[in-house]
């Protein structure tokens, strides 16, 4: 049995159902994020692990015990919050000492760990200041040294870092990865955030109006989506028109067309070519032209009006050159394995040959 | 689970509170306006009501001094709310100081410090006279509006001082960028902005014009309105009539609770929420213009801590009986020594007892309200606006009719004072400690249950700590409308347990002003170390007197 086990999860509000039939498999030592939309359940999930609100039905067990049945203050879990949660009338160490009081832990060993979680957090040189006059990133360090101070059996954490601006959201992302495997403890991460998503899991659940999409690595997620729900939500997505061209297409690659209600692309699973240009072995090509042209940096967007609707292109490493003008015609070469197939239900069917 | 027990257990007690002490006691009122003296049902005190023209009268003069107030607060506070936010006006935060005093200065000493100046032997009188300019004494309806003006501008000024200082900046300037003038700015942009505050502050004055009833007695010289009809006719030794006096209370507290409905009608849909990154700046104005609202705020200040620099002056002249000497003397505080000692006593402990129950109880509801949000806690927090809006002398006419016969008689203890400044004042404590409560976030308890607190232990070792100064501030802002509670005394007080405002009222109507004075003084010097202390706590925070 997994170490942390949640099985057939239904939560109630009213009329409202935040949690539908969700199970979901956590390992010791694994990075686990719970990924979807806000209103999608995963904070809803997130705190009934925590035993904030409990369930109306399912379990809920962490290394063989029943957690429903262990008041919140018992579970020995630890929480960051989005909100930091930092207590303003204490200081830095005595926020960080706070969860070692009801363990009855020696003052000469309270010390020692609170000094260890404040180095692994880069706040040794703070611990005795406020912490109200300190930046967000710095009030979250404090709330992650107090969430592991304490050994927890099981480390969660609700979008510990939406609140902060994206580069230190970068920065502090990579440390709490690192601060997770160096402890080797089982984590749950909950996020709106693909691109965080991505970056910092082991395993990934992605979830949708109380109920989960689909569970796996971030490659399985990102490359390879089983509904068209999670392909949406993760990356960007090419949806192309039905239609007379799109029906060309899919017998050209000779793609089964049976059951598939919706075809969809990777803007970086595409590629131009000039106009008129045979398409390679294994691909097909779209005319269209140019409608606008995105520089990104290290990427350029181009969208091109394709007799099956919009295109988003994406180009690496576009260069210095003025890009591609409005108007420019050219040709959208597809390659076989770079287009999904979604049913009706909007499940990923099967296209390999 | 034990805590879930205890919270229930307190909302029941809550709503036996409330239910013991406002709805009873206000029920009465509503009740015996309708029974003869016989004990039979009738409405002929109703009928009584809306066919004598002298009851007519006090209703029309009712609503004119509370429009009058309003109007006349609304003016002296607007103008020095924009001067003081908008513009460097040296000595801002003195300024400020005497708008508190006003604000804390004990009632009726008001009027009759303009009667001293103004009145039929006024100093100011005489010595225009001296140069030859005739003004009338300022008795009647406009000396009432005139002290209602510069008693309640304080209301507005701080309520809207406090809004225009949070107006983003970048709004007026995107009104600028769009071509709008100075004027249409301030009427298009601030004006709707700071409107809540403004009708907030605007209804404060209105409900305390109306419900003030010395000022009117004083100064009135025969303007009768319903607060004086409703004592007279209660207080009256031949021919008291109770069933008249709760007819007029019903009266007074449906005219307040309209004027209640009418201003959170009207600022239904204007809750602003401005984010503060553009904060305004202050102009530096030059020439006359910079002259003129120096003027402007100075002359508003101080004519509304007039009435307490007088009492203060007067309280240090020497006396013989009633009459002003020539010379200094500390007379009147020795007469308060060994004459009036056990009334400072009395006002001491009624208003020490009554704010420790207010914020005993005031905090178990307020967390109640806040935290256990549900059907039972909002309706016990809209329980909580009654007392609110009840004119004073209407709860000591209420509790007159409810606990001076039946099974629970308080008529002339000290109880019956300290209950009805404990029901009047709990609601501020309710409110403050509940929003108090809402700006701490629930994360935080839940942080420390995480830890491994019991939510019990979360709740004694996160928030209360961070409540606890706000508590206590609260407290001591309690404190000081406790000790210059009149109204209710008035009608609740017997010799034993006179307090001090009464003992000022009556000392005023004895014309014996230089105890008056004194007296008042001392009323000051405590509401002001209380005050004092309240914003050591807080920070300077001249809202929380509202």
């Amino acid at each position: 049995m997994a170490y942390l086990a949640v099985t057939g999860a239904t939560k109630q509000f009213g009329d409202f159902r935040a949690l539908d039939d969700v199970s979901i498999a956590v390992e010791r030592g694994e990075f686990f994020t719970l990924l979807g939309p806000s209103g999608c359940g995963k904070t809803t999930l997130l705190r009934s692990i925590a035993g904030f609100n409990d369930l109306t039905s399912g379990s809920i067990t962490l290394d063989g015990s029943d957690l429903r049945k262990i008041p919140p203050h018992k579970r020995d879990i630890g929480m960051v919050f989005q909100d930091y949660a930092v207590f303003p009338h204490l200081s830095v160490f005595d926020n960080v000492a706070f969860g070692l009081k009801p363990r009855k832990v020696a003052a000469p060993e309270v010390k020692k760990r609170v000094g260890e979680a404040l180095a692994a957090v880069r706040l040794t040189a703070l611990a005795e200041r406020m912490p109200a006059a300190m930046s967000g990133g710095q009030q979250q360090r404090i709330g992650i040294a107090r969430a592991m101070v304490i050994n927890p059996r099981l480390l969660l954490m609700d979008e510990p870092l939406s609140n902060l601006d994206a580069k230190l959201r970068i920065e502090l992302r990579e440390e709490i990865r690192d601060i997770q495997k160096q402890i080797d403890i089982a984590a749950i991460y909950v996020t709106h955030d693909q691109e965080e998503a991505l970056a910092i899991s082991d395993r990934i659940c992605v979830m949708s109006a109380g109920h989960v999409e689909q569970i796996g690595t971030p490659q399985q997620i990102y490359g390879d989506p089983q509904t068209i729900f999670v392909a949406r939500f993760v990356g960007t997505l090419n949806t192309l028109a039905p239609g007379a061209a799109l029906g060309k297409l899919v017998s050209d690659l000779r793609l089964p067309a049976d059951g598939i209600e919706a075809w969809a692309a990777r803007p970086e699973r595409l590629e131009l070519a000039e106009p008129g240009q045979t398409a390679p072995e294994g691909a097909a090509s779209l005319a269209g032209s140019v409608t606008k042209y995105t520089y990104l940096g290290r990427e350029a967007h181009v969208q091109v009006e394709t007799e099956a609707g919009p295109l988003i292109v994406q180009l690496a490493d576009p260069g210095m050159g003025g890009g591609l003008g409005s108007g420019r015609k050219v040709s959208v070469v597809i390659r076989r394995d770079a287009l999904m197939g979604f049913d009706a239900a909007g499940k990923r069917v099967a296209t390999e040959a | 689970m034990p805590r879930l027990n205890f919270w229930t257990i307190v909302a029941i007690l809550t709503w036996l509170l409330l239910l013991g002490l406002l709805f009873v006691p206000v029920g009465s009122v509503l009740l015996s306006s309708f029974y003869d003296e016989a004990g039979n049902f009738t409405l002929v005190n109703y009928a009584k009501f809306l066919s004598e023209p002298r009851f007519h009268q006090a209703f029309l003069n009712t609503l004119v001094v509370g429009f009058g107030g309003l109007i006349g607060a609304l003016l002296l506070g607007s103008i020095m709310a924009f001067c003081i936010s908008r513009f460097v006006i040296a000595g801002a935060r003195f300024v400020s100081l005497l708008a508190i005093l006003a604000l804390v200065s004990p009632p009726f000493i008001g009027a009759y410090s303009w009667i001293v100046l103004f009145g039929g032997g006024g100093l100011v009188r005489q010595w225009l006279r001296a140069v030859g300019i005739n003004i009338p004494p300022i008795y009647g309806l406009t000396g009432i509006l005139m002290v209602f003006a510069f008693k309640f501008y304080p209301y507005v000024y701080l309520m809207v001082s406090g809004a225009l200082s949070n107006v983003n900046r970048s709004l007026e300037e995107a009104a600028e960028g769009l071509g709008l003038t100075p004027l249409q700015r301030t009427f298009k942009i601030s004006f709707p902005m700071v409107f809540p505050a403004l009708s907030a502050g605007g209804l404060l004055a209105l409900i305390h014009a109306i419900a003030d009833f010395g000022t009117p007695r004083l100064l009135g010289r025969g303007y009768n309105v319903l607060a004086t009809e409703a004592f007279a006719l209660y207080s009256a030794e031949i021919g008291s009539n109770m069933a008249m006096a709760t007819t007029i209370s019903v009266f007074l507290i449906a005219v307040s609770m309209f004027f209640v409905m009418l201003q959170r009608y009207m600022s239904r849909r204007n809750v602003y929420h401005g984010n503060m990154i553009n904060k305004p700046i202050k102009i530096k104005l030059t020439g006359w213009r910079n002259a003129l609202a120096h003027f402007a705020v100075y002359a508003i200040g101080f004519l509304g801590a007039l009435p307490v620099i007088i009492s203060i002056v007067y309280s240090f002249r020497k006396t013989s009986g009633p009459v002003f000497q020539p010379g200094v003397s500390l007379q009147s505080y020795e007469r308060i020594l060994f004459n009036l000692a056990d009334v400072v006593r009395n006002s001491l402990s009624f208003s020490i007892s009554a704010v420790i129950l207010i914020v005993i109880v005031g905090t178990l509801v307020g967390v109640l309200v806040a935290r256990r949000t549900n059907l039972n806690t909002s309706l016990l927090d809209g329980a909580f606006m009654i007392p609110y809006v009840m004119p004073g002398i209407v709860i000591g006419i209420a509790f007159i009719a409810a606990f001076n016969t039946g099974p629970v008689v308080l008529t002339g203890t000290a109880a019956i004072i300290v209950l009805s400044i404990f029901i009047r004042r709990l609601p501020y404590s309710v409110r403050t400690t509940a929003s108090s409560l809402r700006q701490i976030s629930p994360s935080m308890e839940e942080a420390a249950i995480s830890l491994g607190y019991s939510p019990f232990r979360a709740f004694l070792k996160i928030t209360v700590p961070l409540i606890v100064p706000g508590i206590v501030a609260g407290g001591m802002l309690s404190f000081v409308t406790a000790i210059n509670e009149l109204s209710s005394s008035l009608v609740l007080y017997v010799g034993s347990t006179m307090t001090m405002p009464v003992r000022i009222y009556l000392l005023i109507l004895d014309g014996d002003f230089g105890t008056a004075a004194a007296m008042s003084s001392i009323l000051l010097v405590l509401s002001g170390v209380a005050v004092y202390l309240a914003f050591r706590l807080m920070g300077r925070n001249e809202q929380a007197l509202l």
